[in-house]
């Protein structure tokens, strides 16, 4: 049987997706439902090509660490497949790690340019009614945290209350040690250490002498 | 930041107006959006982009908004306002598809 084949273009980047239709759900014979692979093609660049799973990893990776971008965070995406991090404000390392064995990693050096054209070609393949759309998971991201970004007041908050909590219920607890603390019977205590003091140092002269 | 007298609140479909429009002149100008990115990129092989896109930036900045504003001068400051055009172009260059309305309002509204 021929599979079909179809292309989303941008620029310096194509993604070929080629597959069968679907004809249990009544699909048209031009469309793709069973992703059987796919290639994409960045210009200067090795070909990137997989099953269908690890198109959903690789759009979910390019998706999360572009979404970083947007929100001015300091992203950095890893996961079993792909792991992409910024080099500097225009250039970005991916690196992909293949599912066979004994296959190197391959580390891709890309600019904003060509970021943009990924992703709006993964927008073109998600958007097309002639193929079936890829669940991105968002949850797979991986955030770079930063402990120190007190900017948020969420985390403001949660950085300052805990040590007052403490420091509150230390007094509380302390507080309430006053009721069994006997002023009276602690100076007669006082007094009593002091001439037993006494005694002793007089006798320990004495025996000198 | 803008240079008026006069405070504009602007109402939040106006707002979302806004964002549609920039979408939609993004997706009509992302030729122009990535060469200028990539400009950036290949500095030394092709500055010429760049160092225009960003001098016609700057004088529409000094000719439009408040530059005693100290959110203007961080923009007008040669030191680091290159990142911040760089930003702002793929920020637009990523939001020029069907997602793009959502993708800029969420971010404007986490600013």
């Amino acid at each position: 049987m021929l599979q079909n084949k179809l292309s989303f273009n941008q620029t310096a980047v194509s993604l070929e997706v080629i597959g069968l239709p679907d004809y249990s759900n009544n699909e048209k014979s031009d469309q793709i439902s069973i992703i059987s692979s796919w290639k994409l093609s960045i210009i200067d660049k090795p070909l990137i090509e997989g099953n269908f799973d690890h198109l959903s990893l690789i759009m979910t990776a390019f998706y999360s660490y572009t979404d970083y971008l947007i929100n001015n965070q300091a992203g950095i995406y890893e996961s079993k497949l792909i792991d992409i991090k910024a080099e500097n404000s225009f250039t970005h390392i991916v690196l992909l790690k293949s599912s066979k064995p004994d296959v190197e990693p391959l580390t891709l050096k890309i600019g904003n340019s060509i970021l943009s054209d990924i992703v709006n070609c993964f927008e073109q393949f998600n958007s097309s009614n002639k193929v079936r759309k890829v669940n991105i998971n968002f949850s797979r991201t991986n955030q770079r945290k930063n402990y120190f970004d007190l900017t948020k007041k969420g985390k403001l908050f949660g950085v300052i209350m805990p040590p007052i909590i403490s420091l509150f219920s230390l007094f509380i607890a302390s507080s309430t040690l006053i009721y069994f603390y006997n002023m009276e019977e602690d100076k007669k205590n006082k007094a009593l250490i002091n001439t037993e003091i006494m005694r002793n140092s007089m006798k320990s002269i004495k025996t000198v002498l | 930041m803008r240079k008026s007298f006069i405070k504009n609140n602007i109402n939040i479909d106006e707002f979302e107006a806004l964002i549609k429009l920039t979408v939609e002149m993004s997706k009509y100008l992302y030729p122009y959006i990535r060469e200028i990115l990539q400009s950036r990129e290949n500095i030394d092989q092709n500055p010429n982009i760049w160092g225009d896109f960003k001098k016609r930036f700057l004088e529409l900045i000094y000719e439009r908004f408040n530059i005693n504003s100290m959110k203007v001068k961080k923009i007008l400051n040669p030191n680091n306002n290159d990142e911040i055009l760089i930003n702002s172009l793929l920020t637009l260059a990523l939001c020029n598809s069907n997602r793009g309305f959502q993708k800029l309002r969420n971010t404007l509204l986490k600013i």
